[in-house]
């Protein structure tokens, strides 16, 4: 009996290793440790073995199935690692150069800068507003101090309709609706389409946008004017900007100011995109008339505040070096597509 | 509006100042100026000569050689001028001379020698005159520079017209010198003028203001005995630079005290005028101008009337039948006012901006005519001593303003302005722009404000701010923060709505935002066949043509289709933009927030296309509100570039919210008969106004649900729509869910029925199921389907 467990031994040792696959495995262990395997069939002739030699032939049978199960085990831990092996060293390269394919859209560049200087106008405590693109002429022209025949009517060609509308040529025509609906303290922005009847070329658009802002609370003077627009400048530009105030005339404004900033690419050297001035002209801006806080309903003995107006179109083709006005409404999306989301 | 340093130099001394900086300076505290021209730098050499002989060059019907005394020697020069002659005086430019920045040279002309030449006028550059060269006073000392005798060199600075509009007081040289004492510090000359006192005891001239509310003030005067024709050369020069031709003595006089003081002034012949009447025509009439042009006059336009006749313009132009010609000797001086609205309507209506009527319209102060008729004497006077006043001076004022008064106080401007001024530094720039402060206690300051601008420039407080910050310059406040209440906000959610939409639009579904123009474009309309109902018109566009706006996005998307489509085969575009309608005439029209959507591809059917879009569309209502749109079929809608068949209306609780069609295939091959178009106009405002459905968590079953799915056949006709219909009515009692898993249609083997899938969920929340109770709910689903004419298929 002894004998025959060593011969199995030998039996499963060679039959082991010249295994190859999961399967002989499994057929080596159905041989020798299965319900009617060599061993376990030795294990349960045992009563029939001598009462003397019982208990070594025991042992020895035992010694055997265990040595022979871990044995199983690792062979076919093996044989697995040598199978994943062949799998990962015949499978297929991967080209990863191939590009992608994105199918994601684009923008418009201006909803794109328009929403960064929302963000920043919100971060800040403003309302963000939205107004009309046909007007009245008493929202556009009276309501922020330009009565009928006024001269400054010429600093704009405007679009008249049959009906006595327009087509806003100024995002201040919101400014009137906008004071009657919140009072004051006021702080909000109104970002929109304007139009203005004029000939198109690289810097002149019939349709462009803009977005106004205005603050109104007790005591807002020049000076906080001035620290507002630089702080509000800095953090479009995201870096520090140099300004600088000049008297600019717009009647629902005074006194009106053009503000310019430091050349940003010079800075204040004098270059080609400053007209070697040194300084850019960005945005027409104010403290608001006594007589258009009235027409809003604000007492302006008792409040004052400023309105600036920033050209969106124009900070958008600043942002992606854009030189001709026309490409914003052009709908060609060779331009279009080039913009981003964010 | 041009300025000459020189004119400004008449009323301030600005001996030691850098006019550069002073220029910028200007920019920085009144107006923005648009260029500096320095006259003069590049003229050099120039003398006075004298022509000594003349002699015909042989050959030639024009040349001449002349010998010419330039004091130092004498040389030859070959001249083509017709009035040379022996003994003039000439402004000579020597060989090395330069003028205008064109060189002189020695040369040889026609065969001679000739070194320099005679100039005229306008080689010079002080006037257009270019008939023959300048023939000098006999008195010049010959050999002098001629920049001795003729005021060449001047700095010239052009300020924004748009910039002065509302100041008045800035359209001559005297208020913009005001301006520069103030800025600079000094002290403005008085005007020097002639005390027309002395007339008094002339005869009074004729005038009758009919039209009361139109003319503010007449001021008139005659003069006789003008002997002179031209104009000295500073007056040629200084008008030359500003802008102005100079004419005549006479026209360039009144041209003159205009750019001087902003106050323009007409010269009738004084032989043409009897008795002056200022009222407005009758009828319809037309006119003759100086200008030499008939115009047609719309009744209830201003004139001036010498008796029953017209004969001028009031505040525009003068007629031709009184104006000053060479005979004139006499004129017959007008220095009016008149209301600004009228002289502008008048001028816009006639397309006639002139420069009297650019100044009349920004409202003069009526105390300048006299002024200005004091101040031509005087400058007349110095052009031709031998002018005699005719009458006295004669004067209707008719509207005098009110004097302004502002109170305010230190505080209050230190507040507004946050500096802290001294009162005496306040009292100094205000007084500096000739303001009249009287200081009370507490700080109190009543301010006069001058008449000059206090027609509508200045009149509150506000104004006042202005002028004391504007003279401490805008460069010297310090920025300094307040202590507003910050509060950050939450957006909008009609605002977030828009962004969001698009945001999908473009990163899920891979959509360009486009911006169109919010008109309709006739030439497309005419090239793809769209055709638009009538809508809101603008009267005054650039192209006549292209004046409609849009009541619908649709066309607007598709023009953008169609400039696209020869770079790209399938892409997809949006929109958000407004639409109007415009229903009842000469009413406000109602605008509408739309977003629009177009898909075209050469690739997907119009089905596959129109699903797609379907989706974009139930996503963003989805996503945003949590509802889930109707499609009802089109009924309404009948612009032709909507597809009779496959177009849909956008419900949502009963309101219309767009539509969706597929682009009807007669416009479609217009764009490009190998594309499929689809697009959708979806309102954004009504959605945003639609409230969020809230979602209420729903406990997921502890037992165990079964999933089944059927194959339903039907007829190929049958929506989709009228399986839920029955399934939802078939009272279930254990069907949690059910969803489409596949719609397969085959022409050859489902003949004319098409063969729906569908996924059963059944299961309770409070047992697992007996495979009774499921085979029941089965055999009811299938019995329900049978009833309507919907088999299950096996």
């Amino acid at each position: 009996m002894i004998d025959k467990i060593n011969d199995l031994k030998a039996q499963a040792k060679e039959k082991l290793s010249n295994a190859t696959h999961s399967m002989d495995i499994e057929n080596i262990r159905v041989e020798f440790l299965g319900k009617k395997g060599k061993i376990i069939e030795i294990l349960k002739d045992l009563k029939n073995v001598e009462a003397s030699k019982r208990k070594e032939v025991a042992t020895l049978a035992n010694n055997l199935k265990n040595q022979l199960e871990e044995a199983i085990e690792n062979k076919k831990e093996e044989i697995k690692n040598k199978e994943y092996e062949k799998k990962i060293n015949s499978a297929k390269k991967i080209d990863l150069t191939v590009p992608s394919n994105l199918n994601i859209g684009s923008l418009h560049p201006i909803t794109i800068v328009q929403k960064e200087l929302e963000e920043i106008f919100e971060s800040m405590g403003f309302t963000v507003e939205d107004g009309n693109e046909v007007e009245t002429e008493y929202n556009n022209f009276e309501a922020v101090n330009v009565p009928k025949h006024h001269p400054a009517r010429d600093m704009q060609d405007t679009f008249w309709l049959e009906n006595g509308q327009l087509l806003k040529t100024q995002t201040s025509a919101a400014q009137n609706k906008i004071m009657l609906k919140y009072g004051t303290p006021l702080k909000a922005i109104f970002p929109g389409r304007c139009f203005r009847n004029e000939e198109l070329d690289a810097s002149h658009e019939n349709t462009f946008f803009q977005m106004e802002g205005m603050m109104i609370d007790k005591d807002v003077s020049i000076a906080n004017l001035i620290y507002f627009m630089k702080t509000l400048l800095s953090q479009i530009f995201k870096k520090d900007v140099e300004v600088r105030l000049r008297p600019g005339y717009f009647p629902f404004v005074e006194p009106g100011f053009e503000l310019d900033i430091k050349c940003l690419y010079c800075g204040g050297e004098g270059c080609k995109v400053c007209k070697h001035g040194g300084w850019i002209e960005l945005c027409p801006c104010g403290m608001i008339h006594p007589n258009v806080l009235k027409m809003g309903g604000i007492n302006p003995e008792e409040y004052s505040g400023f309105a600036f107006g920033l050209g969106l179109s124009r900070l958008a083709m600043m942002k992606y070096g854009i030189n001709d006005l026309r490409v914003l409404n052009s709908c060609d999306l060779r331009s279009l597509k080039q913009m981003d989301i964010k | 509006m041009y300025i000459s340093i020189n004119w400004i130099k008449d009323f301030v001394d600005l001996d030691g100042i850098d006019i550069k900086n002073l220029i910028y300076k200007f920019t920085m505290s009144t107006a923005e100026v648009e260029g500096i021209i320095e006259y003069g730098k590049n003229t050099y050499g120039v003398v006075v000569g004298k022509i000594l002989s003349v002699e015909d060059v042989e050959n030639s019907k024009k040349l001449h050689r002349l010998v010419v005394d330039i004091g130092d020697k004498k040389v030859n020069c070959i001249c083509g001028a017709p009035n040379v002659k022996v003994g003039i005086k000439v402004a000579f430019a020597k060989a090395g001379s330069m003028v205008n920045g064109f060189e002189i040279k020695s040369t040889l002309i026609a065969g001679n020698p000739s070194d320099g030449m005679c100039l005229s006028e306008k080689e010079l550059g002080i006037s257009e005159d270019h008939t023959g060269i300048m023939i000098l006073d006999d008195d010049t000392p010959l050999g002098i520079d001629i920049k001795q005798i003729i005021p060449i060199d001047d700095v010239i600075y052009e300020v924004d017209n748009k910039s002065l509009t509302n100041r008045p007081d800035l359209w001559g040289h005297y208020g913009i010198a005001r301006e520069i004492a103030a800025i600079t510090g000094r002290k403005l000359k008085p005007l020097e003028v002639e005390d027309l006192s002395c007339y008094d005891n002339l005869k009074k001239l004729d005038i009758n203001i009919e039209s009361s509310e139109n003319c503010y003030r007449y001021s008139a005067l005659t003069i006789d005995n003008v002997t002179k024709k031209v104009s000295s050369y500073k007056m040629k020069t200084r008008l030359t630079y500003c802008g102005l031709r100079p004419i005549s003595l006479l026209v360039d006089m009144t041209n003159y005290i205009m750019l001087e003081l902003g106050q323009p002034m007409h010269a009738f012949d004084k032989n043409f005028i009897k008795q002056i009447n200022v009222k407005t025509l009758k009828e319809d009439t037309m006119f003759k101008t100086l200008d030499d042009t008939e115009r047609k006059l719309d009744a209830g336009t201003l004139m001036i009337y010498n008796e029953n006749t017209p004969v001028a313009i009031a505040g525009v132009m003068g007629g031709q039948n009184t104006q000053i010609t060479d005979n004139t000797t006499s004129l017959f001086l007008e220095s009016a006012n008149f209301e600004p609205v009228i002289v502008r309507k008048t001028a816009s209506k006639l397309g006639l901006r002139t420069d009297a009527s650019a100044r009349y319209e920004k409202t003069l102060d009526p105390e300048l005519t006299k002024i200005a008729v004091e101040r031509f004497v005087k400058i007349l006077k110095e052009e031709d001593s031998n002018i005699e006043v005719s009458s006295r001076f004669s004067d209707l004022y008719v509207k005098k303003y009110d004097t302004i008064f502002i109170d305010i106080t230190r505080d209050y401007i230190n507040k507004k302005i946050g500096v802290d001024f001294s009162l005496d530094r306040i009292v100094k720039i205000l007084e500096s722009l000739e303001f009249k402060v009287t200081v009370k206690d507490n700080e109190m300051l009543t301010i006069e404000v001058p008449t000059f601008r206090a027609t509508k420039d200045v009149s509150g407080k506000a104004d006042i701010i202005e002028e004391i910050s504007r003279i401490h310059g805008y460069d010297n406040i310090v920025p300094q923060t307040n202590f507003w209440k910050i509060s950050p906000v939450r957006e909008e959610e009609a605002h977030s709505l828009e962004y969001s939409s698009k945001k999908l639009l473009a990163e899920k579904f891979g959509l360009s935002e486009i911006h169109s123009y919010v008109w309709y474009d006739t030439k497309l309309n005419n090239e793809l066949g769209i055709e638009v109902e009538d809508n809101l018109k603008i009267v005054n566009g650039l192209n006549k043509l292209d004046s409609t706006l849009r009541a619908k996005m649709g066309p607007t998307m598709l023009y953008a289709i169609y400039k696209n489509i020869k770079n790209y085969d399938d892409f997809g575009i949006f929109e958000i933009g407004r639409t109007f309608e415009y229903k009842v005439k000469n009413e406000n029209c109602k605008e509408y927030k739309v977003l629009a959507i177009a898909k075209t591809s050469t690739k997907k059917t119009d089905e596959e296309l129109l699903i797609e879009l379907k989706s974009m569309l139930d996503s963003i209502v989805k996503i945003n509100k949590n509802i889930d749109l109707e499609y009802v079929e089109n009924t309404t809608l009948n612009d032709n570039f909507i597809h009779p068949v496959n177009s849909f209306v956008l419900k949502y609780d009963n309101v219309e919210l767009g539509y969706i069609t597929v682009v009807n295939p007669k416009i479609r091959d217009n764009i490009n008969p190998k594309s499929s178009i689809v697009l959708a106009e979806l309102r954004i405002d009504l959605l945003s106004n639609i409230e969020n459905k809230p979602i209420t968590y729903k406990e997921i079953s502890k037992y165990q649900t079964v999933d089944f799915d059927f194959s339903i056949i039907v007829d190929e006709n049958v929506k989709y729509l009228d399986i839920q219909n029955v399934i939802n009515n078939s009272d279930l009692k254990y069907l949690q869910d059910y969803k489409l898993v596949d719609i397969y249609e085959n022409k050859e083997k489902l003949n004319d029925k098409k063969n729906v899938t569908i996924r059963f969920t059944i299961g309770s929340y409070d047992k697992t199921l007996t495979k009774e109770e499921i085979d029941e709910e089965r055999e009811k689903i299938i019995s329900n389907l049978d009833k309507n004419g919907m088999k299950i298929n096996g």
